[in-house]
């Protein structure tokens, strides 16, 4: 389970250095061993790293293993949930609190892999990959998420929405470390959904991913929107226009069908082997439409 | 060279190896058990699938730095001596597999997955093995082993 | 009445298999044993202008590297009879999956550095990658000395322009299928060591173990007697390991370095290197009469084999001798093209040419059906092949009744006259369809070719029986079935028999486990075999109980005389073999063909067939394009089943392909090379992708079978892909002729585009 600890070790030995291999008992060692040298790494769950490395992609010099920095506890605070980073997919699917919440972001665990890989891959890693298609980024996007970087000059919380910079980039830098991830907690009613249409229904890279949310105010009438797209941009995005349109305009027919036109607009997708450029650009207009159509009706949206 | 402490199939056993190599690898090589399977080595297949600490994991995926402490259960750990798990003796009399390639993985994968469902639905079986591919069968006769088993381990 | 055959048994080797004590090529481990490793060709097609192999022969730990110049034999594979495929290239590299050098070394890290230091220069040349273009008379050519061209093969009957005349309707389509891999779980490997005399021993995950082994000795320039080729546990093959992968090199560099040698291939190389099922352009015209009758055929097929021959030319044949599908079709001409590109090579995979020609026909049948108003069943059922009917190839058809009976089973599993209850449109964006498609496929290899099996069978003293065999068991069940029939025939329980799988040293030659043809073919040698056992089991019956011979049966153990039971088996081995009596034998059966074709008929004409029908329910988003087979029936001729559970798997296994067939499936190439080389990007169904499935088995027994048992590993994937187009098409209302049939392609027919995008 997570959050084994083992009290005999000592702090990291020049030997393990050596090794290539350490892990650290505390963050700030975490810290200090990254800041020690040239190519060293973080690893978590290892899930995309250990295949790069195979792979030839990545050559580390020596690896952080962050498995004993307690970073894979869910804290549900008054006003926010926070997620260690090493928090895995299959914690997320586990969590009542999460699903309750932020049920978007429970569907998108369950589409990450195969149970085996949710056992190990962990949200951190998901997105400090800098992966377009990480499928826990839309439903992120769509709750606010920050993500709490440590071993950073200056704030260490960044909003999720300036986080991401290009496929494989994101504002983290060397020798700094994702701890967490926090959700603020709705203070009003509020409704979301995500959707993964993928080239098969199981252990695929989605095609499109999108995430929606909608916040009522006391009189029920929308007060705010969140659509966040996955695989159809150079990062993980949020359609701004496109939830302005819903923030003013409420769920109607038409604001749906404008604000789905204007998603589909906002994205700049390429084609590859899973799909053209011009088929995930019609898929995101499609399927923000079904799920905002889903919260308007009040069933998820997603059938 | 570093020396890690792993349990494996309830018995402790010491590696003395680089923390870098996979547990797949420290498995096959260096401890003979070969009834874990490397079919891709990246985490696509799930033949390499072992229980760690009680969760299912992709054997290929996992350095032994990571697993270091782990309590480690393979194929060659399910059966009581000359006593078949349920699980086992389900796949055998159901054909759930042909070539029996992808079968260590995804008898692991089920045990877990047992661990923490005692009574699963098929439906249920077929999302947990998911992560698991079979060229072979439909998973039908699979996913009927596994909820056989389960009956067969705490009757309703 | 049988006691053993037909009834359900466990798998041979099942309980190793689930404690994980099975042994695959990959468990192996001998003492000294070195990693062998192939360096492939980093650009194709390409001219070798320098191989220096020093840099990697001085590394330490490197025990051998070698080149084309170190094959002391035969330097060419020899599945076809166009050997035109080095085992390791000198001039010309043709395609990716070219191997340019081998390496033995003490572990796989120095083998990978030993092939990163081999120096190898290459000047790229001109590709032709698209088969069309190919056949231009202009067109660059892939091998200097013979034409694109490999082969153009006519199978012709009756005349087809009298029969489009008499048409009421012609139908015309143009058809393609795509690029697809077996992706058997366990990537190819062999360990090759060397015998204190001498002998070359090669374990390998293969199909073919004697074809295997005469590869390995040419290449080897020994006698085939000094090689001897072992199978451990093979994990799958389906078509990917008939053609020999790396025992050949394993046997080089064991040779070389006179020490073991493992070489296992990574999924990446075994994606980029082995054979695929050949992407087929198909352009079928169908004449029928008012009733639904056909009245005329013509099949023009080109289908791109890539750079080498390998099975090529085998596979159209197949596509030809079935692509009229299990109906009377009296006059036909059907073309089939083997042309030459720089794609990958492509040869046998479960269905070997079938699959493709199916999907046209099928498709076909239902644009006829939709033409003249006909529901889909009886349109087939009504053109459906009678038993003495004469097929395109000239080949009579010697049992007909599995066809309708199939087709029957179908309708009646698949309720398919009760659909109307369904809704047609269960959401604004959903779609629902049905679709059936029903297939004819040809057991053994065909007239005229080297096509037998030998067993070899020896019972004991106390009863108990070992049946040796050549034949391959890659998963499909073979050596539980052989087993099955040669208790039967003994009177002995299942258990009593053991198997020995394929040693060259030690059992028969049962020829390569492919075309459907190890239960057909090895079933009958065991039968002979064990009918021989019999015979002295029998006598020894006789002469202890004093009854006539001709009153004694084996069964279940005992010997048996009018319902009565005398003694057990056992005893009466222990007689026989104090009496000196043969208790050994060894079965050999050719195919039989007993009817004498015309001139004109196809020289390779099957003679065995089996039927099939499935049937798919499915719903289609129109605004996503996504496909979900909600429901598939498969319904599948068997002759006779010997064991339900392999039978049973072989149905639902191979639906299940056939759902990534229709769906998922495909192996993209840039400029001949395959980009999508992992399980990640080679998409093959998860638990998720597969639909329910109602299966049912047609039992109507083969004349010359074993017990009446037919192959059916292969055909079962076939019809899958046409019955979910079919069903498609019904529930959009357009026609979709190109697979797979993924979101794009279909959202991209609905909106009425170029539906034949790549």
């Amino acid at each position: 389970m997570p959050g084994e600890s083992h009290s005999a070790d000592q702090s990291p030995s020049p030997t393990q250095v050596a090794s290539g291999y350490v892990a650290p008992e505390t963050l700030a060692e975490a810290l200090a061993l990254l800041a020690a040298g040239p190519q060293r790494t973080i690893i978590a769950g290892g899930t995309d790293l250990v295949p790069a490395v195979r792979a030839g992609r990545h050559d580390p010099a020596v690896l952080v293993d962050l498995r004993r920095l307690g970073l894979n506890t869910i804290t549900v605070e008054p006003d926010r949930v926070r997620l260690g980073a090493a928090v895995t997919f299959t914690d997320v699917l586990q969590s009542d609190a999460l699903a309750a919440e932020y049920p978007a972001l429970s569907q998108s665990a369950a589409e990450v892999g195969g149970p085996p890989i949710r056992n190990r891959a962990t949200l951190g890693g998901n997105l400090v990959n800098g992966s377009p298609a990480a499928d826990s980024a839309p439903p992120l996007l769509a709750y606010d998420a920050s993500v709490v970087i440590a071993g950073r000059e200056g704030e260490p919380e960044v909003p999720l929405r300036s986080f991401f910079e290009s496929p494989g980039t994101t504002v983290l830098q060397p020798g700094e470390i994702l701890t967490e991830v926090v959700l603020p907690r709705p203070t009003a009613p509020t409704q979301s959904a995500f959707y993964k249409l993928g080239p098969r229904l199981a252990m695929a890279i989605a095609i499109v991913s999108v995430a929606v949310r909608v916040t009522r105010d006391g009189d029920g009438e929308v007060a705010a929107c969140r659509i966040a797209l996955g695989a159809v941009a150079p990062t993980p995005l949020r359609a701004e226009e496109a939830e302005a349109i819903i923030a003013s305009r409420g769920l109607t027919v038409d604001s749906i069908a404008e604000a789905a036109a204007v998603a589909s607009q906002a994205c700049s997708p390429i084609d590859d082997i899973r799909a053209t450029a011009d088929y995930r650009r019609r898929m995101v207009g499609v399927l923000v439409g079904r799920l905002l159509t889903g919260l308007s009706t009040g069933d998820d949206g997603r059938g | 060279m570093v020396d890690y402490e792993l349990t494996i199939n309830g018995a402790s056993r010491t590696v003395a190896t680089d923390p870098r190599r996979t547990l797949l690898a420290v498995l096959r090589d260096d401890l003979g058990l070969t009834g874990t399977k490397e079919g891709c080595g990246k985490g696509d297949c799930g033949s390499c699938v072992v229980v760690m600490d009680g969760l299912a994991v992709n054997s290929c995926l996992v350095y032994v730095g990571q697993a270091d402490g782990a309590a480690i259960t393979t194929v060659e750990g399910l059966a009581s001596g000359d006593e078949l798990h349920p699980l086992q003796r389900q796949f055998v009399d159901r054909w759930a597999f042909q070539c029996g390639f992808c079968t260590p993985g995804m008898l692991m994968t089920t045990y877990a997955f047992l661990g923490e469902n005692a009574q699963p639905t098929p439906e249920e079986v077929r999302q947990a093995i998911a992560g698991n591919l079979c060229r072979c069968t439909n998973y039908r006769s699979i996913i009927e082993a596994v909820v056989a088993a389960a009956g067969e381990r705490s009757p309703q | 009445m049988t006691s053993v055959v037909g009834k359900p048994a466990a798998r041979k080797g099942a309980t190793e298999i689930a404690t994980g004590k099975a042994q695959f090529t990959a468990d192996l481990d001998f003492p000294g044993m070195l990693t062998g490793a192939l360096l492939y060709a980093t650009e194709a097609p390409a001219r070798i202008l320098r191989i220096d192999t020093a840099p990697a022969r001085n590394l330490p730990g490197v025990f051998a590297v070698l080149t084309h110049d170190d094959i002391p034999g035969l330097n060419r594979y020899t599945y076809s009879h166009t050997e035109d495929q080095p085992l390791l290239v000198s001039e010309l590299v043709q395609y990716p999956g070219d191997a340019i050098a081998a390496v033995a070394a003490v572990d796989e890290q120095t083998a990978q550095e030993a092939l990163g230091a081999i120096d190898v220069v290459l000047e790229p040349i001109k590709g032709i990658f698209d088969p069309l273009e190919a056949l231009r008379p202009e067109a660059r050519q892939v091998w200097p000395d013979r034409p694109n061209l490999h082969e153009h093969l006519v199978i012709e009957r009756g005349d087809i322009e009298a029969g489009f005349a008499a048409a009421t309707v012609v139908v015309e389509g143009e058809y393609t299928t795509q690029l697809i891999e077996q992706a058997f779980l366990e990537p190819e490997g062999a360990v090759a060591t060397i015998d204190v005399d001498g002998t070359i021993i090669v374990y390998a995950s293969c199909q073919a173990p004697h074809r295997d082994r005469g590869q390995i000795a040419r290449a080897l320039g020994v006698f085939e007697n000094q090689v001897r080729v072992i199978t451990p546990y093979i994990g799958g093959a389906f078509g990917g390991k008939d053609e020999a992968h790396v025992q050949i090199h394993a046997a080089l560099l064991a040779s070389a370095t006179g020490r073991p040698v493992k070489l296992i291939r990574s999924r990446e190389e075994s994606i980029r290197t082995h054979v695929k099922r050949h992407p087929i352009r198909i352009h079928y015209k169908t004449g029928a009469a008012e009733d639904g009758r056909l009245t005329a055929i013509h099949v023009a097929a080109i289908g791109d084999t890539g750079p080498y021959v390998n099975a090529g030319a085998e596979v159209m044949g197949v596509l030809a001798a079935s692509a009229f599908g299990p109906y009377d079709v009296p006059n036909a001409r059907i073309e089939a093209s083997t042309v030459h590109t720089h794609n990958p090579i492509c040869g046998a995979m479960r269905g070997f040419g079938i699959p493709q020609g199916t999907f046209a026909c099928e498709r076909q049948m239902d644009k006829l059906a939709r033409e003249l108003g006909i529901d889909p069943f009886e349109i087939r059922t009504r053109n459906g092949l009678e038993t003495g009917a004469t097929l395109p190839t000239g080949a009579v058809l010697r049992e007909g009744r599995p066809m309708r009976a199939c087709l029957e089973e179908a309708a009646t599993l698949s309720r398919w006259h009760q659909r109307a209850e369904f809704a047609r449109s269960p959401a604004p964006h959903l779609r629902r369809g049905w679709g059936v498609a029903a297939n004819i496929f040809t057991v053994g290899l065909g007239r005229n070719t080297q096509d037998s099996a030998a067993v070899s069978l020896e019972m004991s003293a106390d009863g108990t029986a070992i049946l040796r065999t050549g034949a391959a068991d890659m998963g499909q069940g073979a050596h539980t079935a052989l087993a099955q029939v040669a208790a039967e025939e003994l009177g002995i329980e299942l258990d009593a028999v053991r198997v020995v799988a394929p040693d060259t040293d030690l059992t028969p030659d049962a020829g390569p486990s492919c075309a459907s043809r190890a239960t057909f073919l090895s079933g009958n040698a065991t039968r002979r075999a064990a009918a021989a056992i019999g015979d002295s089991l029998v006598r020894a019956a006789s002469r202890a109980s004093g009854r006539p011979q001709d009153e004694l049966t084996l069964r279940a153990g005992y010997v048996h005389a009018a319902g009565e039971q005398l003694v057990s088996v056992a005893e009466v081995a222990a007689v026989a073999k104090e009496a000196n009596l043969p208790l050994h034998s060894d079965g050999f059966y050719a195919m039989e063909y007993p009817e004498t074709l015309p001139d004109d008929a196809y020289q390779y004409a099957h003679q065995v067939f089996t039927f099939g029908t499935q049937v798919a329910q499915v719903l289609v988003d129109i605004q996503t394009g996504e496909v979900t087979v909600e429901e598939l029936t498969v319904v599948q001729d068997a002759g006779r089943v010997i064991n339900p559970g392999a039978a049973f798997g072989q149905l639902e296994g191979g639906a299940a392909m056939g759902i990534g067939y229709s769906l998922m499936e495909q192996l993209h190439t840039d400029a001949g090379r395959t980009i999508n080389n992992t399980l990640e990007s080679y998409l093959i169904p998860t638990s998720r992708d597969v639909p329910p499935m109602n299966v049912g088995l047609v039992e109507i027994p083969e004349p010359f079978a074993p017990f009446g048992a037919k192959g059916i590993g292969e055909a079962t994937l076939t019809p899958t892909a046409p019955a979910v187009a079919n069903a498609v098409a019904d529930a959009v209302g357009i026609s979709l002729d190109h697979l797979p049939l993924n979101p794009e392609r279909v959202l991209a027919a609905l909106a009425g585009g170029d539906p034949d995008r790549p």
